[in-house]
């Protein structure tokens, strides 16, 4: 019997997940089309690496559905590993093994027949450029030479959905951007790929469609361009003398959201969405208001504006209490 | 059996394999598991020449040190009743390995692979108690060759080698008792302190090193049936070309109980997920 794959290759719906008392994932849905790239952006303990565990298998969902290929990850995970390839966040190889021996053991564990094995072990070792460790242990490799092992092992059995857990964490920026060529090929061969990145510039580069997920829970989601959209502005940085100018600077500003204050730094980051002579006008409105402006600074938001501008109320919020 | 249409290719996916498919799967993963850990064995002898070290400093001490008391007056050649007790001590040694093994495999990164992928996951354990129940042949084989240049002679070479089988034997349903210690509590120190516990007064209040008759009456029950004694009974049995009465029999019930019980057993516990 021949069925067509279904349309997406990867669901996901309501995903949850606790540890005892840590609600590492809360409600994470997504789907991946084949050929689409879907980006995991989070901060540390998001709940990324937990998200794509439970989707391949490793861990018990909790709550919630998943989907490989139109198999229940939960009633027929033996049907859903025969689909998918993970590369997860911590190398996932035999340390005394070779690289080849490796790719020689996933090949087989996947059953693909000796003769297609061996060439495609040998095309991904060219492919790759793992020739010249290909025949050392993986003990004796660096830790980017692992992780790209590690990457490279999931594609043994070119499979249709693929897992990369932070897969360029380590390495350097030729094997980086190596490693994103691969991505886009995997994808341009109509495989779904979900991706998690610390990187915004990654997700930004790879990703079709971006989660933004923070304390496992989905904090924006959409394309990179919309995304950067409304993340894409400046940050005008403003340094004060003192705790009492913060004050007065925040009544000054009004309640926004968007607007972080770092007490310990005594600095206002505010977004400033029109270029430079809004800057200026709030800069003069702090001045006569009687602020003290020890610096301040106009620059290209970073990851964390764009984690702290998602997130921003709780962050806020604890700081005040904590001090 | 599906055939699924992906983007990539056309590929197989067997959602409901029947018994026969299952079997042939989980020994085929068996069989790419053990390859593996054959290579793995290779490349640390240090486990192999461990075992044989610790079976050769058992033959020297008890033969050497404590041999004169414990044949005192018996009159017999200590020696032909020792080398038995020391080859079912060095594979249940070899058993202990396993655990020890497994349980540092479960804390590698490349079990978390295993657990993705379309293999039997049964083969983890299978193909790593194989691999170790051919180490342990290697040590047994290399102990009796000590034993030979010790002045240790055997009656005759089947029976040497039905009774180096039956080490090996009781070793491999042991070193499943081991893979349930270790799926259970994946640390291999407190595996390996773990697995003392069954191991030393096992093989101390056994006929390992010393007959039955010399140990107190309340005791001699346990002694006479439990696994190392009915394990070295039978080989001594084996290799001076004297009668075993019920000494295999045993031997292999309890080699078939050990299996029966541990295996399924281990394996449920190694595939519990998070
Ligand atoms: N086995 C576990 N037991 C208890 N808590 C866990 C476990 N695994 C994860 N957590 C918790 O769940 C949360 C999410 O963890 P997760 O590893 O999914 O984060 P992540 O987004 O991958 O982070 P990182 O970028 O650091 O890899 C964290 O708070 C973590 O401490
Ligand atoms: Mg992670």
């Amino acid at each position: 019997m021949t069925t067509r794959v279904s349309n997406p290759v990867i669901t996901v719906q309501n995903l949850r997940k606790t540890f005892g008392s840590v609600e590492a994932v809360k409600d994470v849905s997504f789907n991946v089309e084949p050929g689409q790239v879907l980006g995991l952006l989070g901060p540390n303990g998001a709940g990324k690496t937990t998200t794509i565990n439970m989707i391949s298998t490793l861990l018990h969902i909790d709550a919630g559905e998943a989907s490989v290929g139109g198999f229940d990850v939960r009633t027929q995970p033996e049907a859903v590993r025969q689909l998918i390839g993970l590369a997860g966040q911590s190398a996932a190889v035999d340390e005394k093994l070779t690289a080849r021996e490796n790719l020689e053991l996933f090949g087989r564990l996947y059953k693909i027949p000796r003769v297609e094995r061996r060439r495609r072990i040998d095309e991904l070792i060219e492919q790759f450029d793992l020739g010249e460790f290909a025949e050392r242990p993986a003990s004796t490799y660096s830790g980017g030479e692992r992780r790209r092992l590690d990457v490279v092992a999931a594609l043994v059995a070119e499979p249709p959905a693929v897992f990369l857990d932070e897969p360029t964490t380590g390495l350097d920026p030729r094997s980086r951007s190596e490693l994103w060529n691969t991505v886009r090929s995997l994808a341009a061969n109509g495989v779904a790929i979900v991706l998690s990145t610390q990187y915004l510039e990654e997700a930004d580069r790879l990703a079709d469609e971006i989660l933004v997920i923070d304390q496992g829970s989905v904090v924006a989601q959409g394309t990179p361009d919309a995304l950067k959209r409304d993340l894409e502005r400046d940050v005008l940085e403003v340094h004060v003398t003192s705790r009492a100018d913060l004050d007065v600077a925040r009544e000054l500003l009004g309640f926004d959201e968007s607007i972080i204050t770092d007490i310990e730094a005594r600095r206002i980051d505010i977004p400033i969405p029109d270029g430079a002579d809004r800057s200026l006008d709030l800069l003069r409105q702090l001045q006569e208001g009687g602020v003290s402006i020890s610096n301040f600074q106009l620059r290209q938001p970073t990851l964390d504006d764009v984690f702290l501008a998602l997130t921003g109320a709780t962050v806020t919020e604890s700081e005040e209490l904590t001090t | 059996m599906t055939t699924k249409d992906t983007p990539t290719n056309t590929r197989t996916v067997v959602t409901d394999p029947n018994v026969a498919l299952r079997i042939r799967r989980a020994s085929q993963d068996t069989g790419t598991v053990l390859w593996r850990d054959m290579i793995r064995t290779a490349r640390q002898p240090e486990m192999l020449v461990f075992a044989v070290v610790m079976g050769v400093f058992f033959l020297l001490l008890f033969n050497y040190v404590f041999g004169g008391a414990i044949a005192a007056g018996a009159g017999f050649d200590y020696l032909q009743y020792l080398l038995p007790g020391v080859l079912v001590i060095t594979a249940l040694q070899g058993a202990q390995q396993t655990s020890m093994g497994l349980a540092a495999d479960f804390t590698e990164g490349v079990n978390d692979r295993f657990r993705s992928l379309p293999m039997s996951q049964s083969a983890v354990i299978a193909g790593r108690t194989i691999a170790d129940a051919l180490r342990n042949i290697a040590g047994l084989v290399l102990v009796a060759l000590v034993g030979i240049l010790m002045g240790f002679r055997f009656a005759s070479f089947g029976g040497a080698v039905v009774a180096i089988a039956l080490a090996t034997g009781i070793g491999y349903g042991f070193s499943w008792l081991g893979a349930v210690i270790a799926a259970k509590v994946r640390q291999p120190d407190m595996v390996g302190m773990l697995s003392m516990f069954w191991l030393f007064p096992l093989m101390l209040a056994s006929t390992a090193f010393a007959p039955v008759e010399t140990m107190p009456g309340w005791l001699q029950p346990f002694v006479t049936y439990q696994p190392i004694s009915v394990a070295s009974d039978a080989v001594r049995g084996l290799v001076n070309g004297v009668p075993v009465g019920d000494r295999i029999t045993w031997t292999l019930a309890w080699i078939v109980g050990l299996l029966v019980v541990s295996a399924p057993m281990s394996v449920r516990l190694y595939r519990k997920v998070g």
